[in-house]
């Protein structure tokens, strides 16, 4: 029995010698992509420091195409920095700030953009690769994306076992490392205009389902306390924005008023700012817009502009 | 608990050290730990089969007894057709109760009667053709007074629900399996080093090459209806590889796990695919449920002492029931029968044991005339696999309708050369090491010690590459 285990550990020992250093070498070569589309740019910012910032952004898609921290900056004479999550909910985005405020000093104020889908449960996990490189001994991001559609409970545990099967993944990893990986930012300060015209999104969404009935989750609304809490211990500031929605969008979701009358109801309860733009004129007019729910560059210049404008009001 | 998981690498692993650690001084200590793992890992596929499996175990433990006890032959005969009745009983309502009942509403609607059946729709109860076949094989050796019956419950229900072999085999005999559970076991270190390469070169078979091929093999049968014609003969052979890496795969992994516990279970493989002829390949897929029927089935028919005729009736026989054992679908029956159709010939012709021995036992090289056999072997053993595939018989002409008629010489989708070289390193190392237990074994009996641990790290790598999207065996439905 001796021999064997002897054996069994001599052969086991240099693997696991190894799973350390190549987990480390590996989610070096994965953080230097700019994939998911910029969200490794934003971890990445939020890990090194760089994300450090007065004013921080918080929400999905809708804010991180949308709200420009550049002009908000320049308005408001603070450094502004966009946290908004590809195609994720407040589950999500209230992980990333924790991460965040981890590893920063809590922002002086957080403007949170919210929608419909902000409390809205989801079936898998957007993207679940971008957390490849960072999930690693992180029980705060593991606690999100260990899930039937995710990783595996052991993966956050043990070095370099969450890349198995991610062949994609290594395959980026060895194309970058073989040519060189582009330096040009996707994100400036996690934002990105779009230079985009309006799609057909909106009716191929029509097409496969005619309306939709948003449910919201108890538990992601808790999380929303907990940010509203933390905010309050920090002596931070938050303002609820509700960004600019085409009219075609806004009857997508039957419960839309429902919805943002919740928000409406927390902010009230808690003396928070809520800034509704669904409103906006430009909310009637396609250019500004490449699908029912996100503006183009143009579309967000404006918005952020009067958004700038607003904060100017409650920012101190 | 799937083989290739991590979780079960853990329940292996504590297994092992309690068995070899804590109970390893008492072999009733070290049956009960058996058992007791044996049932965790069932209960982890569905805890609410588990009743159904210790009922099979206590009724054909309680009727072997009473069989072993009666003086008297027709309380024997009585007791033995209980057992053999309750267990096709749960065959027949689990896994084709469904099947016959809709497939007389189809012939009735035929005949122009309309019939609605009222169908179960359970759950098949994983393992069930195996463990069913464990107790049926121990019941009919009792009653042929092959064996004595078992008077330690424990033992018995550990050689029905070992947990390497449970839920997809070996389909193990109480004459090889009961004899090693009732004697001391001391630890064998080259036995358990044995076993862990078997499992290692299992993870390979199943991970890197049937989880790979799955991929091609699925495409091709989703789109039967409007792929071209290579790419049906892709997916066909990938299908080929896939269900042989998937089966012999666990198999290997079930004898490696089970020689860690200084256990020997039967073999299931004995590389098929360099078989030259049908009959051969017969001798070498899924042996213990071929000798199962030969013994329990073909023999008890008259075999091939009866003359030429009623040893054609008896192969057609135990080829369907071996179609069928595997599923409840028309398309396994004809997979049988198709298989069947190819015996014939050599059965006809008194040439169905003309290749006994492996290919080349005597040589490094096979010849030309073996090559062709083997390649001839292996369409004919393809062409029957569509069938075993597809999900109707419909589905299954079309696909080999379309693989005929939709000729193009355009590259087969999801073609990869890479898949085409792991598999061909897969013949090699199958090739080199097939007078050994696994090719793998027999490969590493060749080399040096530097290069043989090189081979276990490129495996590990491979599995690691590849491993992740953990796809079902494919033996766990039947």
């Amino acid at each position: 029995m001796k021999q064997f285990l002897i054996r069994v550990a001599v052969f086991l020992l240099p693997i696991a010698v190894l799973l350390y250093p190549l987990d480390v070498l590996l989610s070096k070569w994965y953080k230097m992509t700019h994939r998911y589309p910029g969200e490794l740019e934003v971890w990445n910012a939020i890990y090194d420091g760089t994300a450090q910032c007065d004013m921080a952004v918080y929400g999905s898609s809708r804010a991180w195409v949308q709200i420009d921290p550049a002009i908000l900056s320049d308005s408001l004479h603070c450094k502004v920095y966009n946290f908004g999550m590809d195609g994720q909910n407040f589950l999500m985005q209230y992980m990333r700030h924790s991460e965040f405020v981890k590893h920063n000093p809590f922002p002086k104020h957080i403007v949170l953009s919210v929608d419909v889908f902000s409390l809205a449960k989801k079936d898998g996990i957007y993207e679940v690769k971008q957390f490849l490189p960072y999930v690693l001994w992180n029980r705060n991001m593991a606690s999100v994306t260990v899930h039937e559609h995710g990783f595996k409970w052991v993966d956050p545990f043990i070095p370099l076992v969450r890349y198995s099967g991610y062949g994609d993944v290594l395959r980026q990893i060895e194309t970058n490392a073989r040519e060189g990986e582009s330096q040009e930012q996707y994100r400036t300060n996690g934002y990105r205009g779009m230079d985009r015209t309006w799609s057909n999104d909106y009716k191929k969404a029509t097409e496969q389902q005619a309306s939709l009935q948003l449910e919201i989750d108890p538990a992601i609304q808790l999380k929303l306390e907990s940010l509203i809490r933390e905010c309050k211990e920090a002596g931070g500031n938050l303002t609820f924005v509700y960004c600019p929605e085409h009219i075609l969008g806004q009857q997508y979701v039957t419960n839309r008023a429902e919805i943002i009358n919740t928000f409406r109801t927390i902010a009230q309860q808690n003396g928070i700012q809520f800034l509704d733009y669904s409103y906006l004129p430009i909310c009637n007019d396609t250019s500004y817009f490449y699908n029912a729910s996100h503006l183009n560059r143009a579309g967000s210049m404006l918005f952020s502009t009067e958004l700038a404008s607003d904060l100017k009001r409650v920012y101190k | 608990m799937l083989f290739n998981t991590i979780q079960f690498g853990l329940f292996l692993s504590l297994v092992f050290g309690l068995y070899w650690f804590v109970v390893n001084k008492n072999l009733q200590r070290q049956n009960i730990l058996l058992l007791v793992a044996s049932y965790i890992f069932y209960a982890c596929w569905d805890w609410r089969f588990l009743f159904l499996l210790i009922f099979s175990t206590l009724l054909d433990f309680y009727t072997g007894l009473q069989m072993q006890n009666q003086t008297d032959e027709r309380k024997r005969k009585m007791w033995f057709w209980i057992s053999i009745s309750v267990n096709l009983g749960f065959l027949g309502v689990f896994k084709y109760y469904d099947f016959f009942v809709t497939s007389f509403a189809s012939w009735l609607a035929a005949c122009g009667v309309e019939w609605d059946p009222w169908t179960l729709q359970l759950i098949l109860p994983v393992g069930i053709s195996f463990y069913t076949f464990h107790g049926l094989s121990y019941v009919i050796d009792i009653y042929n007074r092959k064996i004595e019956a078992e008077r330690n419950f424990i033992e018995y229900a550990v050689f029905v629900s070992f947990f390497p072999l449970l839920v997809a085999g070996p389909i193990e005999r109480a004459t090889h399996l009961l004899p090693q559970i009732k004697r001391s076991r001391w630890f064998d270190a080259a036995l358990a080093v044995n076993g862990l390469k078997q499992i290692l070169w299992g993870l390979f078979k199943k991970v890197v090459i049937a989880d790979a091929c799955a991929h091609v093999a699925n495409h091709a049968f989703a789109h039967a209806a409007d792929a071209d014609s290579l790419t049906l003969a892709f997916g066909a052979v990938m299908f080929a590889f896939q269900i042989y890496g998937d089966f012999s795969g666990y198999s290997d992994m079930a004898l490696g796990t089970a020689k860690l516990f200084g256990i020997r279970l039967l073999k299931n493989f004995a590389f098929p695919y360099l078989s030259r002829d049908i009959a051969e390949f017969w001798r070498r897929w899924h042996i213990s449920l071929s000798s199962w029927f030969r013994d329990y089935v073909y023999f008890p028919l008259g075999g091939s002492r009866l003359g030429k005729w009623l040893s054609v009736r008896n192969t057609f026989v135990i080829f369907l029931l071996s179609g069928f054992w595997h599923g409840a679908n028309w398309t396994f029956v004809f997979w049988g029968f198709i298989n069947a159709c190819f015996f014939l010939p050599l059965l006809l012709r008194g040439r169905n044991r003309q290749n006994l021995e492996v290919v080349a036992s005597d040589r490094i090289m096979p010849s030309f005339n073996e090559i062709v056999q083997i390649i001839a072997t292996f369409a004919m053993v393809t062409l029957a696999w569509i069938f075993f595939r597809a999900s109707s018989m419909t589905e299954a002409f079309i696909f080999i309708e379309r693989m005929i008629t939709s000729g193009t010489f355009m590259r087969p989708e999801l073609f990869s050369w890479t898949l085409i070289l792991l598999i061909g390193i897969l013949m090699c190392i199958e090739y080199i090491g097939r007078k050994s237990e696994f090719g793998f074994d027999g490969l590493l009996a060749h080399l040096p010690r530097p290069l043989r641990y090189a081979s276990y790290y490129a495996i590990v790598v491979l599995v690691f590459f590849y491993a992740g999207k953990e796809q079902q065996f494919i033996y766990f439905q039947f």
